[in-house]
């Protein structure tokens, strides 16, 4: 399993797990990013945000929190 | 018949904000929430006879409680105070969106669905069958777009047949997977009745499963001692239970959403400005770019407000002479003349700026630009415990403060907007720059690009100061966590609901500003006035010469002093007043502070009378001191919190002296 932070762009990937404290994982989850969710990396550069789409919305995540963000390579894009 | 309260939830970007605006129009009332730095909007609006109230509950994601904003949602809709409650979600992002119905159901206040933005969602080739979700979830359901006018029939409808039905949402089909949750139905059978009013077994059930303080210690007080280790044995087995449930939530919403929403399939990829604006060199240029162009187009309708406001200023003089010669006493007069039509005169020169940026920057926030510009400064911002458009009222405060504390509208947390405001009072305004090049240039000569350095540096670190000092009360640290946030599709604004309030928020304004200013304005007066025209028989005169051994420690004699009071209420005063009181003529009147008007040979007298380090700490003190009396009255109007306007105040007034005994100081050493 790879971390979310670690996908380069385009890359298209399952959630499979999210870690952090309660608020975070309330959050995240709020905005769609649950287990079992596609995401389609759009941007992944050093320094910036990552940009992923994800349930027909663009989602701006810090680079931090991506690394919470369990991921496996594949799945059909969003 | 007494009103109907409707309470709007729904997600930030759901529309909530222009479906509450074109709703309630110039009818808003804006407050805080009883002891929370969370802001209040409520509103009124009739139909059809009947009268509505328009609660626009705080922005949130979720109905968890990780914040004051979710807390007070919660607690208002278990207060029973709304006969029904308005869910919004966003048609273009349905799936997503309706994350919110889903962590409603389960509460038993009646409730409607609006699928808003269905306009842009058609141009995304989705469609929404309302009358299937209907059958689906009990409740009824409207497509809705804000600028289609047709919209709104449909809209009122629904509202109507919700409340005369108080239809309940049914939350059978999340609870069957709420139940694949190990421990879930037992937790729910412990659970007894009546817990929260409003909020049923279910919910509560999931919320505990969720590990939701607030509830799981409702709960606890509702139970008796064995069923309490009962309920501590079950939650303690459930781990990541916001996970799970969040898990059942989504899959509930994609059995509702198949076979109701037609999606034709879209690539992912960002349009060409989001593309210029993510760039990771050209994303800050262009977002600069974007807030002084909309900076320049805000001055296009101020200007002829501001052009009223200069005809005003013509009024007073002839007038004054008018009464005079009529036989009316100087004194009110004066009063007349020199007090109130000045003050309207500058705020209504002021108004003009505050409704062009209020209008342009309200319309780049309704078509989703305030947005990017939130993600590209983010990271930056963050260090102040900002989030990322609060670059927009610094650089707007450039030009006017006022402006500034008018489009902090637009950042949705109080006690974010509170600290933004507080940090742009340190941004010299149009007014300074005005002044204090010129000044600078008399006394320093070809030193003054030197001084605007260090003024810029200075203000970036008042900027951290302040951000360290007022932060932590108005920013709590749970609340400062990493950027987690949407960039919503592009939304074509509602103009006639966002005009009308513009047009309402303009007025507020207006008459907010119009009282502080006449108060302040009239204090000043008072504390100047003297029936001779005698500057040295003042009050003002006699306290500025008894405190005058404090203010020299600050480096300021009691002529440099009164500037620097005088600048507290409009900067281009101070040399109005420093002008009065070395040609000895005249009273220092509110006039000669806001017009500032000086005497031919003010340059002379200065250079003759100050020296050079009592003017460099006179400088720094204009610089910094308050920025002027309207924009005390627009953070008065933006805040509405009395306290926090005051005291903004004061600190800003004790650190502009704190700067200019350092800057004395350092000016003694070098002359």
């Amino acid at each position: 399993m790879k971390k979310l932070s670690e996908l380069g762009k385009d890359s298209v990937a399952v959630i499979k797990s999210l870690d952090g404290d309660q608020r975070f994982m309330s959050r995240i989850t709020s905005i769609g990013l649950t287990p079992g969710s596609t995401v389609t990396v759009v941007k992944n550069e050093k320094n910036r945000p990552l940009l992923v789409y994800s349930r027909d919305t663009m989602i701006a995540l810090n680079r931090s929190e991506c690394e919470m963000i369990g991921v496996e390579i594949g799945g059909k894009t969003a | 018949m007494s009103e109907t309260v409707i309470a709007l939830l729904g997600q930030p970007n759901s529309g909530k904000s222009t479906l509450f605006n074109a709703l309630t129009g110039m009818k808003q009332h804006v407050g805080n929430w009883p002891g929370k730095t969370v802001e209040k909007k409520e509103g009124n609006f009739e139909h059809g006879g009947r009268k509505y109230l328009v609660a626009d509950l705080p922005g949130t994601y979720s109905l968890s409680a990780n914040s004051d904003e979710e807390m007070i949602t919660r607690d208002y809709i278990a207060s029973g105070k709304a006969d029904v409650v308005c869910i919004l979600a966003d048609s273009s992002q349905l799936e997503r969106s309706l994350y919110m119905l889903a962590d409603y159901a389960g509460i038993t206040v009646p409730c409607f669905l609006v699928l808003n933005m269905s306009d842009v969602a058609k141009e995304q080739g989705k469609s929404v069958d309302a009358k299937e979700l209907e059958k689906k979830l009990g409740i009824p359901v409207v497509s809705f777009s804000a600028p289609d006018t047709k919209s709104y029939d449909i809209f009122y409808k629904t509202l109507e047949r919700a409340v005369s039905e108080k239809t309940v949402l049914d939350p059978a089909g999340l609870e069957k997977r709420y139940n694949s949750i190990g421990n879930y139905d037992s937790i729910k059978a412990i659970i007894p009745d009546n817990v929260i009013p409003g909020y049923s077994k279910t919910w509560l059930a999931a919320k505990a499963v969720e590990g939701d303080a607030p509830v799981i210690a409702k709960i606890r007080t509702a139970l008796t001692g064995e069923n309490v280790k009962a309920l501590d044995e079950s939650l303690s087995k459930v781990d990541k239970g916001v996970v799970l449930t969040g898990e059942c939530k989504f899959e509930w919403i994609d059995e509702l959403l198949s076979g109701t929403v037609k999606n034709k399939e879209s690539g992912v990829s960002l349009g060409k400005f989001d593309r210029l604006i993510t760039h990771h060199i050209w994303g800050k240029p262009v977002v600069v770019l974007i807030i002084i162009l909309g900076l320049i187009a805000s001055f296009i309708p101020a200007l002829p407000l501001m052009g009223v406001g200069q005809l005003i200023a013509k009024v007073p003089d002839p007038l004054n002479e008018a009464m005079l010669s009529a036989g009316c006493p100087a004194f009110i007069a004066a009063l007349i003349c020199d007090v109130l039509l000045r003050s309207v005169s500058f705020i209504v020169q002021m108004l003009g700026f505050v409704f062009g940026v209020t209008l342009v920057f309200g319309l780049l926030e309704e078509i989703g630009v305030m947005a990017r510009i939130s993600y590209v400064f983010d990271n930056t911002m963050a260090r102040f415990g900002l989030q990322g458009k609060s670059v927009m009222p610094f650089l707007i405060s450039f030009g006017c403060t006022m402006g500034g504390a008018a489009g902090t509208r637009v950042i949705d947390n109080w006690g974010q907007k509170v600290l933004t405001i507080a940090l742009a009072w340190a941004v010299p305004c149009g007014a300074a720059w005005a002044v204090i090049p010129m000044l600078s240039t008399l006394f320093f000569g070809a030193w003054m690009p030197v001084i605007i350095c260090v003024i810029l540096l200075v203000m970036i670190l008042h900027m951290w100061i302040t951000a360290k000092i007022f932060g932590g009360r108005l920013v709590k640290t749970e609340d400062r966590y990493g950027m987690i946030m949407e960039l919503p599709p592009y939304h074509k604004p509602k103009w006639g609901a966002l005009l009308r309030y513009v047009f309402g928020r303009t007025k507020d304004t207006f008459i907010r500003a119009l009282k502080v200013v006449i108060i302040v304005a009239l204090a000043f007066w008072l504390l100047s006035y003297t029936s001779s025209g005698d500057i040295t028989a003042s009050i003002l005169y006699k306290v500025g010469h008894f405190i005058e051994p404090v203010t020299r420690f600050f480096g300021m004699g009691w002529q440099t002093f009164m500037a620097f009071i005088a600048s507290s209420l409009g900067k281009e005063g101070a040399l109005g007043v420093l002008s009065t009181i070395f040609t000895g003529s005249g009273t220092i009147s509110v006039g000669s502070v806001v017009s500032g008007a000086a005497a031919e040979n003010i340059n002379e007298l200065l250079v003759a009378n100050v020296p050079k380090p009592e003017a460099l700490a006179l400088v720094f003190a204009m610089t910094f001191n308050m920025p002027c009396i309207v924009a005390l009255a627009a953070t008065y109007q933006e805040t509405h919190s009395a306290k926090w306007t005051a005291r903004i105040a004061l600190y800003y007034t004790g650190m502009a002296l704190v700067i200019a005994g350092i800057a004395y100081r350092i000016g003694l050493l070098i002359w």
